[in-house]
């Protein structure tokens, strides 16, 4: 065993709260589950032995908190090294709008924890019975929350931290939920978030995985979609020493819709890992997935999409579209779309490319004056900006638009 | 200004203008008339150097520099412009940041100083304004789900951003209704300054009521086989282009 993982196990030993009963569960799966490594097939471009190697302890929220979004007007959750910051975080909530820490039991989070994670990630296991920091959200039924809830994330050096969202969107209500991560020094961070869409609810989700350098972070987001609920989601993925997220999405009821918008932007020697997985238990589902991915230099991506279509699901539509851009012969991008249909009258699309530059767009930015140098540039930044320009929230794509040109324009230089 | 002599082109294996001369002087509009398949996008395209649209002879020279030996964006630089038949939709470049850099690349190419973004942005709404497309355009993806009427004024909100010597409009007219239509003669109108010259390529007489040319063409199987002032276009309207069938019999009969 993992030197780590037999130190975790005894912090996990010794914890005692009002999810002990669910952590015991986790606890005996995870003393079962050999340590991911090269053969184990959800972990096989992704190296881990670095966590082993990492000078980590527990810390006290010494941190910088993350960066501010501008125009945002957001209720604000703060997380340092992993440790809530009642100060820094925002205490007035609207009606219809509850949060509450992980510190203080909740019969329905102790019921939901769990329901929406699978117990296939191992690292999802390690958050259920390391962490004791968190938060719970719930939103009363027919209530639309108009400002967004940002749930930020940021480490000192050698920080180790597990953080849990559980998140609750009551019938027909409307929420916006923004997870981000950010630094760049050597520390680990597990952070998974748990979200049940009611009947007729939407979650508008964004995770900002933005830890660089050194970091390690591996965590999750999973959503659960119940009868015409809808999910509209876009994940950023700057890559790290280790940036691994698991995300499941699972449609437990008919007519529910979800979307799943991608970017990764690597440089170095970053590696960024997505692990999604769609299920459709029942009819009338919509799924749309956009994977875009441009990796520079030494850089690693992986990702692993997999549809999943149960028997009897019938009507289903799903796209699964992962295009990639390579800017250095030395970068790496692996990628597997898995479509398992056991339904016979679906509708499911997968594709996964290289991407080229598109000459007629080239001719015609040429045919202005564009060099074509520069055209290359606008082109292949606008791969993934059509992404960000999907995004609902204007404040976000604002945020986001001059920071991803900024770091694709250092990735030109090389 | 744009002098073409003896042209010669092909696509694809394919010889598609062959012979063809033409000069416009500044300040002049000609219109060029043909039927589908005369080589009225060819001519466009290898003017605008278009890859795989391959000159085999000839010449074309603006202000007497030659054309055919520059890239496509310094022919641009030196003046030229084509309106698109189709414009391309590029979704993830906004409006606002393609038509900065052109406005910008040409500008340097000139050695004119930079304009700075306040007066980029007020000359971009004026254009916008002009063409009658919302301001928001300027924000989303170039030509992105715009109709085909918007794609065709933003290519005419570029023209006049971009104030080149040379326009040649590709079947602006095509698909588009009559007050569409004259936003767009309107648009090329106002451009006319008696220095600045124009090539309007269409099917149809329609929008030579709107936007008078000085000279008329009639092209055909790669040539120009008439030119006259503008009731040549009148002309043809009436009679259509089956005339030109029995034209180039004659002609060809004549050779043998």
């Amino acid at each position: 065993m993992s030197s780590w993982l037999a130190q975790a196990i005894d912090s996990a030993e010794k914890i005692e709260d009002w999810l002990s009963p669910k952590r015991a569960i986790s606890l005996a799966k995870l003393k079962e589950t050999p340590w991911p490594g090269r053969k184990t097939e959800a972990w096989k471009y992704t190296p881990i032995n670095a966590i082993e190697r990492a000078q980590l302890s527990e810390k006290t929220g010494t941190a910088a908190k993350a960066s501010e979004i501008d125009n945002l007007n957001s209720i604000d959750l703060v997380f340092v090294d992993g440790l809530f910051s009642e100060e820094a975080s925002t205490s007035e909530l609207p009606e219809g709008l509850t949060i509450s820490s992980l510190q203080h039991a909740q019969s329905w989070a102790l019921e939901s924890f769990n329901q929406t994670k699978p117990s296939k990630h191992f690292f999802g296991l390690v958050n259920d019975v390391l962490a004791t920091q968190g938060c719970i959200i719930d939103v009363a039924a027919n209530t639309t929350i108009e400002q967004p809830i940002r749930i930020t994330n940021s480490f000192s050096e050698g920080a180790q931290a597990h953080t849990r969202a559980i998140v609750r969107i009551g019938e027909s209500s409307k929420l916006t939920v923004i997870e981000q991560l950010e630094g760049d020094l050597a520390s680990l961070n597990t952070f998974f978030a748990e979200y049940q869409i009611s009947e007729k609810a939407h979650l508008e989700h964004y995770r900002l995985a933005l830890q660089s350098g050194k970091a390690l972070s591996v965590g999750g987001c999973h959503f659960n979609l119940n009868q015409a609920s809808t999910l509209d989601s876009s994940l950023i993925g700057y890559g790290s020493q280790l940036s691994r997220v698991d995300m499941d999405v699972i449609h437990s009821a008919e007519h529910s819709n979800a979307k799943l918008n991608v970017i990764y932007l690597l440089d170095g020697k970053e590696l960024f890992d997505l692990h999604s997985a769609i299920e459709h238990t029942k009819p009338n589902g919509v799924s749309e997935q956009n994977v875009r991915c441009i990796a520079a230099d030494r850089a690693n991506a992986i990702f692993n999409g997999r549809i999943h279509i149960h028997r009897d699901a019938q009507k289903i539509l799903a796209q699964m579209n992962n295009r990639n851009l390579l800017m250095s012969p030395n970068a790496q991008i692996n990628t597997k779309p898995e479509l398992e249909i056991y339904a016979d009258d679906v509708r499911c699309a997968h594709g996964a490319t290289i991407a080229e530059i598109d000459e007629e767009a080239m001719f015609y930015l040429q045919s202005r004056g564009v060099s074509r140098s520069e055209a290359q540039i606008m082109l292949s930044f606008a791969f993934i900006n059509e992404l960000v320009d999907q995004m609902k929230n204007d404040a976000v794509a604002q945020w986001l638009r001059p920071m991803l040109r900024e770091r694709f324009a250092q990735m030109e230089i090389r | 200004m744009l002098k073409i002599n003896d042209l010669h082109a092909r696509v694809a294996q394919n010889d598609i203008i062959k012979g063809l001369n033409l000069e416009i002087n500044a300040g002049e509009v000609h219109a060029i008339m043909g039927p589908n398949g005369a080589g009225k996008s060819t001519l466009s395209y290898s003017l605008a150097g278009r890859d795989n649209y391959e000159v085999t002879s000839g010449t074309a020279t603006l202000d007497g520099k030659d054309l055919l030996d520059l890239e496509v964006e310094e022919r641009a630089a030196a003046g030229l412009f084509l309106a698109f038949q189709y414009p391309v939709e590029i979704a993830g470049v906004s409006n606002m940041e393609f038509m900065k850099a052109a406005v910008d690349a040409q500008r340097a190419a000139r050695d004119q100083e930079a304009l700075s973004s306040s007066e980029f942005l007020k000359r971009a709404k004026a254009a916008c304004k002009q063409v009658n497309l919302p301001l928001n355009f300027l924000k989303r993806g170039v030509n992105e789900g715009f109709s085909g009427g918007e794609k065709k004024r933003n290519e005419i909100m570029q023209m006049i951003l971009l104030e080149p010597k040379i326009s040649i409009l590709d079947e602006s007219d095509s698909g588009l209704d009559i007050d569409a239509l004259k936003i767009v003669a309107e648009g090329i109108n106002s451009q006319r300054d008696g220095e600045r010259s124009f090539l309007v390529i269409t099917h149809y007489q329609r929008l030579l009521d709107y936007i008078k040319p000085d000279f008329v063409h009639v092209l055909a199987e790669g040539k120009i086989v008439k030119s006259g002032g503008p009731e040549l276009a009148l002309e043809l309207e009436s009679q259509g282009y089956a005339w030109l069938e029995s034209y180039d019999r004659t002609a060809q009969d004549g050779e043998q």
